[in-house]
């Protein structure tokens, strides 16, 4: 093949190459064909034969590895205790659906608010007669001898933004998405690292592998939503594999102070 | 054959004491045959996620360390699979908890860094010059394409298709040690 006819193979399969060769997570969607797939195989050889060093594992993922697999081995023996659902990877997520006659009498039929009931989310309206926030209540991560928590005023995440908090059981963010008020877990579903909210891109990114979550909560950065959106804010390639959404802790909003359920410790 | 649903009885710390005897050399195994830490990390979790479900401890070490290795070969080959674009088997089907041991096991163990480097030496040998050259300096120097160019005195875009021309005859050639 002439040179002018390989050359777009060539850039695209250098991407691949590229990732590999400075240790990122390469894409199968910069190879092209079998014959592709063969010479990646054989870089991926050659990479890791002539860069031994770089085969220790990190010792940081040892540990955490060395953590999920006791809770996991723990999970299983004691059947009779489970541990906390963890919305999206076990069973059908606790929502509560509501009406659209709960949402008139409850006051919301903006767009806003049948957008997120169609999502399954339920929608409240505060009875303090304060503003009018609109949350999504999530998932009680706890069954008995729950607390509800202040974590965050409302007036410190305004839309777009996103606030840590920390309570004795899990750590999280409260977020602004669009005007409505959440928690989300600070912890990525897919290793455990914790997330990093990135102002300007108002998403959950995580340090370890680079996924990004939405303030919804969902994989922003994914395969299907890169199909979607045509990429992802200045990211290479997309995250290769799809993950469960982020854990959804169950607030409320009392006057202008979000509260989250937590385990009383 | 045990019941594959009964759960045996294990001592506590046992996956632990398998662990830390194993992954190691699992994930050396891996990162081998992916050549990248994230994807590395990726499937070295799947194995002994894996192997907490599925994994007999009360079997003897040899058992224990063959089922590993071969958890492992099934997990890259499903790796492998996406850049052939074909469909996935899945680690379940391939290796259900418990089978005699296969005589396929795998020919070569991790650990052997200076086989590995021999190895390389020995596809580029059998490369022209200029593809030896090429994988030389992007491979075993690490240069950027750039720094590549500039070294062989080419364009950028001429080194991205020197390049993708020598892998393709590496792979062609096929092993040099089968």
């Amino acid at each position: 093949m002439p040179d002018d006819e390989l050359q777009p193979r060539a850039e695209r399969f250098d991407r691949y190459l590229d990732a590999l060769l400075v240790g990122g997570r390469p894409s199968p969607d910069d190879v092209g064909d079998r014959d592709e797939a063969e010479m990646a195989r054989l870089a991926a050889e050659l990479s890791a034969a002539a860069d031994p060093d770089e085969g220790g594992p990190d010792p940081a993922f040892l540990d955490q590895l060395r953590l999920r697999m006791r809770q996991a081995d723990q999970g299983i023996e004691s059947v009779q205790a489970p541990l906390p659902v963890r919305s999206g990877l076990a069973g059908p997520r606790s929502r509560v659906r509501v009406t659209r006659r709960q949402l008139l009498q409850a006051g919301i039929v903006g767009a806003a608010g049948i957008a997120a009931g169609a999502a399954g989310a339920m929608i409240l309206r505060p009875q303090d007669g304060g503003r009018d926030w609109i949350w999504d209540d999530g998932t009680p991560l706890v069954s008995r001898d729950a607390v509800w928590l202040a974590v965050a005023r409302v007036n410190d995440v305004p839309e777009g933004s996103a606030v840590r908090f920390s309570t004795p059981a899990f750590d999280g963010y409260v977020v602004n998405d669009g005007g409505t008020i959440r928690a989300l877990s600070s912890v990525c579903t897919h290793m455990g690292c914790t997330l990093q909210f990135r102002p300007e891109w108002s998403d959950l990114r995580c340090p370890c592998h680079s996924a990004s979550f939405d303030l919804k909560g969902e994989l922003a950065n994914g395969r299907t939503r890169w199909r979607q959106t045509g990429g992802y804010r200045g990211d290479e390639r997309a995250y290769p594999i799809e993950l469960p959404d982020l854990v959804r802790p169950r607030i409320r909003i009392e006057g202008d102070q979000v509260m989250v359920l937590t385990a009383n410790i | 054959m045990a019941d594959p649903d009964a759960r045996p009885a294990t001592s506590p710390g046992r996956f632990e004491e398998i662990y830390d005897a194993q992954v190691v050399p699992i994930y050396r195994f891996i990162y081998a045959r992916v050549g990248n830490r994230p994807d590395a990390e990726d499937l070295t979790a799947q194995v002994f996620m894996r192997a907490v479900e599925q994994l007999d401890t009360t079997r003897d070490s040899g058992q224990i360390v063959s089922w590993l290795y071969r958890v492992s070969q099934n997990a890259i080959a499903d790796y492998w699979r996406a850049f052939y674009r074909l469909p996935v088997i899945g680690t379940e089907q391939v290796a259900p908890g418990w089978e005699p041991a296969q005589p396929d096991e795998p020919r070569e163990r991790p650990g052997d860094t200076a086989a590995a480097v021999s190895r390389v030496r020995r596809v580029l040998e059998r490369l022209p010059q200029r593809y030896a050259t090429v994988l030389e300096l992007r491979f075993l120097q690490r240069m950027t394409v750039a720094e590549t160019a500039q070294e062989m005195g080419i364009s950028h875009g001429n080194a991205k298709i020197l390049q993708y021309r020598a892998l393709r005859k590496a792979a062609m050639l096929g092993d040099p040690d089968a």
